[in-house]
Order: C-alpha cells, then structure tokens, then sequence
C-alpha cells in the first residue's frame, strides 16, 4: 500500500540506529505515556489552506476525547508507521464553538459536509459502527494547525504554521486525491454518501464567521521588541 | 484575527472553571464507540511514540511566560516540536534557523528530564541530544488560563543560560516536586554531557542573540479557489 497519495523527498538523516531502537523501546516499556494511549481512534480526511484550497492534503487524525464535548487529534500525513506528524486537530461540540470570541471563530471550521459527503472515513471501521460516532462529529467544529507541508514536497516542517480549512462543498476535493484515496482503503464517497444522507450538521446551522469568515485567511510572523529582562518572571499555574 | 501575543477576550472559553476544559465528562457509549473502533484499527504512527521528556519552554514573545511539564491529569495537547540533528540544522535556510533554538543549555543545566528513566539509560540519549536543535510551536496557551485552545500558534523557545531566558527557580521546583527528582543533582551528574564548542550555530536561538522576540498573526487573506468557498 501506498504510504500517501503525494509525494514528497524522504526525510534526510540517517536511519534510526539499532541503539537507538533499542533505548525507545526500552523507554518506551518504563514510561507512562498516558495522554498518548488516550488515542483511540484514527480517522482520515482532507484539509486545504486557510488561503489556498488549490493545495489540498489527505490527513489522517489520531484522536482522543478530552470530555465528550472536546476532542484532540494528532495528524499524520498517511496511517503507517513512518508517516509525518504533520498537524493537530481540536474538535469541540457546536455549544462550545458558539461560545468562542468572534475573531477566534474563523480559525475553525465545520465537519458537516465532509462526514455527509463520505469523505471522512474512519478506515478499518465497518460503515455502521463509523457512522454511530460520525453523526456526532457531523455536529463539531474543528480547529487544525498544519506545521509540515507536505503537499509542496517539504522534506521537513520548514515555515509557519498553517491554519487549514475542511471542504464545505462539492466541487472543492481534488479528483486525483479523491480517487488515490478510494482505492487505496477500498473505499467509496459516493456509497457513504448515500449511507448518510440521514444526518444532520449543527442544531443552529453553520455559523457565518466560521470557515475563515467565508473569505480565507493566512498565518505571518513580526519580530517584537522583548520586555524588561528586570521584570520578575510571571508564570501562571 | 488572532495573535499569538494578544490575550483573547474573557468567555467561557478562556476564563472559568476548574481549569479543564468546558464540556460534559465522556459517556460510557463514547468510550465504548473508542475501545470497538481501537480494536479494529491498528493506529501505527501512534505506536511509534516512544518517549517521554520533560522540560520546559518560553514564549518566543515574551520569555517571562513560561510552560512547564503539563498538568498531566489533563492530557491536552498544547503542541509539537520537531527536532532535529546539527547536521540538518546547518542545513536549512537562515530565515528558517531563526525559528529553531539549542537544546545543549537545557540538558547541562538539568531541566530536561526523561520522567522514570534511570540516569544510566539517560546518558547515551543526553549526549545525542546535547547537540540537536528544536523548533516548537504551542496550539494551547494553558498557562494564561485558555480552557480551549485559543488564538495564533505561538513560537516557543528553549531556556538558556543568559538572564532574559532563566527559568523561574519556582517552576523548576514544583516540577522536582511533582516528578520526584532534583535538577540540581541532575545538572550535577550531567557534567560530562557532551556539549559542542559552537552550541549555537548559524540564526540557531535567535531571539537571544537579537534581543528581539516572534509573534504570529493569522489575518484575513483572500483565499485562492477552484470552487465556491464556503
């Protein structure tokens, strides 16, 4: 199988030594590693530039729950085992997104039209299991961060983080990743799509100020002068 | 939009609370739903993740905020960091070395720690380590109290041992407090740790050396599109 449907340069270095093997996974057997054994469940969709849906990017999410009303996901760029950590993901219900300040809103967007369009998937999962939890999630608001692209064939995570957005409609996804995708996990849009015309999205419909607003929007960095190094350090716990 | 160094207004989402985030505690359905769908998936990259370190981070603008070892009880993801070897650090542009900061201080001076590793297993990882460099970037500003993750990724930086980039003697010891173990003695042991002549080359730990921090806006942007939007 495929590792992804892009292509992107193998990450330089030198490969992983056998010492090196060796004490992972002795650490690995001494430490706790309670917030990553949270994950649970491994979902793959597409995000695209919060200023460029043109570069689309096939995105696979490990995710937790906080709280049943919050979730957390890590994004890789394919589901083995040397897949990038590309991104994370929040996901919250829509009661919370309405209680976001106004310009924190368009960082997020809605998982309406992907579950309903078959393209959110959660592959190994049969169809009527996946669907008790997409009816759900069809409700949420997620909030992603990308740090690594890929698509542009980045051998590492060079740049700004980049806040992506989700499809809201036909005629966004790609073709070609749509299709690369489908065979890749026997899988069809089409026939999920039928297998979830009964859901429904958020109780009080798409808030216009997610989706970046309608418009796009884009991540840029400026140097800022740095306090008095004689102020006291504050630190809040 | 958002900035990394504005703090967002007072709602629910950043004030409030018992620090948690807002939201119902998980259902029984909903952790049955996760177990059925862990069971069938085999969640490699995961799997993968095999180390725990501990250590702590400053807010590229403004080091006088600074992040220690999470709340663990709360288990949020507040970012990521790559890291690389100097090898590879040498090689990126200059402009990327800026947003990239050493590691070698913080492992001679004791705070980065490998919480349950005994001190043997740790040597061999510490020299490693001693010469690789980090970029971080913070998706949740959990000290200044966000119950959700709020606002502009933030950069962060490493501590250092110039004054604007001390970590608070606090902080370090409710960290020795809550993991069981001394930095002092560590930075003692730690003597030996292989250290490069140069620690810091090319743009690496920047804002040190310019006295000038990062901050990051996200603004609105026309977004460039081959269908309707949204």
């Amino acid at each position: 199988m495929a590792a992804s449907c892009h292509d992107v340069d193998p990450v330089p270095g030198k490969p992983t030594e056998t010492g090196t093997s060796l004490l992972e996974t002795a650490t690995g057997a001494i430490q706790g590693f309670a917030p990553v054994n949270q994950i649970h469940q491994h979902l793959c969709a597409f995000h695209f530039f919060g200023d460029d849906m043109t570069r689309q990017v096939e995105a696979h999410h490990f995710c937790a729950h906080l709280n049943e009303d919050v979730r957390q996901c890590l994004i890789f760029d394919g589901p083995d085992a040397g897949a990038r950590l590309i991104g994370v993901e929040y996901i919250v219900s829509e009661e919370l997104f309405l209680t976001l300040p106004d310009d924190e809103k368009p960082l997020w967007h809605t998982h309406e039209f992907e579950v309903k369009g078959g393209v959110l998937f959660m592959p190994g999962v049969p169809g009527v299991v996946e669907r008790r939890d997409l009816e759900t999630v069809a409700k949420t608001y997620g909030k992603t961060i990308h740090f690594w692209q890929v698509d542009r064939g980045d051998a590492l995570p060079l740049g700004l983080p980049q806040i992506m957005m989700a499809l809201t409609r036909e005629g966004q996804l790609r073709q070609d990743l749509a299709e690369c995708v489908e065979k890749k996990f026997g899988v069809s849009f089409q026939k999920e799509r039928e297998n979830r015309a009964y859901m429904t999205g958020p109780a009080h419909g798409i808030h216009p100020l997610a989706n970046a607003a309608g418009k796009g929007l884009k991540t840029s960095i400026r140097e800022v002068d740095l306090p008095d190094p004689t102020t006291r350090a504050r630190v809040f716990t | 939009m958002a900035s990394s160094d504005k703090k967002p207004l007072p709602t629910p989402a950043s004030t409030g609370g018992d620090g948690g985030p807002p939201g119902k505690p998980t259902t029984m359905s909903t952790m049955m739903l996760d177990k059925g769908a862990a069971a069938l998936q085999s969640l490699r990259p995961v799997k993968q993740i095999n180390q725990h370190v501990c250590t702590f981070a400053l807010y590229a603008h403004d080091p006088h905020r600074q992040l220690t070892s999470p709340r663990s009880y709360l288990h949020r993801i507040i970012g990521v960091e790559y890291i690389v070897s100097r090898k590879i650090f040498e090689a990126l542009p200059k402009e990327e070395q800026r947003l990239w900061h050493s590691h070698a201080h913080e492992i001679r001076a004791g705070l980065w720690a490998s919480p349950r590793v005994p001190e043997m297993l740790e040597k061999t990882e510490l020299d490693h380590m001693a010469g690789t460099f980090g970029k971080f970037w913070c998706t949740w500003q959990v000290d200044r109290g966000d119950r959700l993750p709020l606002g502009a990724p933030a950069l962060m930086v490493s501590p250092q041992a110039e004054r604007i980039a001390t970590v608070l003697p606090d902080l370090v010891r409710k960290r020795d407090q809550k993991y069981g173990f001394s930095t002092e003695e560590l930075k003692a042991a730690r003597a030996d740790v292989d250290v490069p002549a140069d620690p810091r080359p090319g743009q690496a730990d920047y804002w040190v050396r310019h006295h000038k921090g990062f901050a990051l806006d996200v603004v609105p942007h026309e977004m460039k599109r081959h269908a309707p939007f949204p």
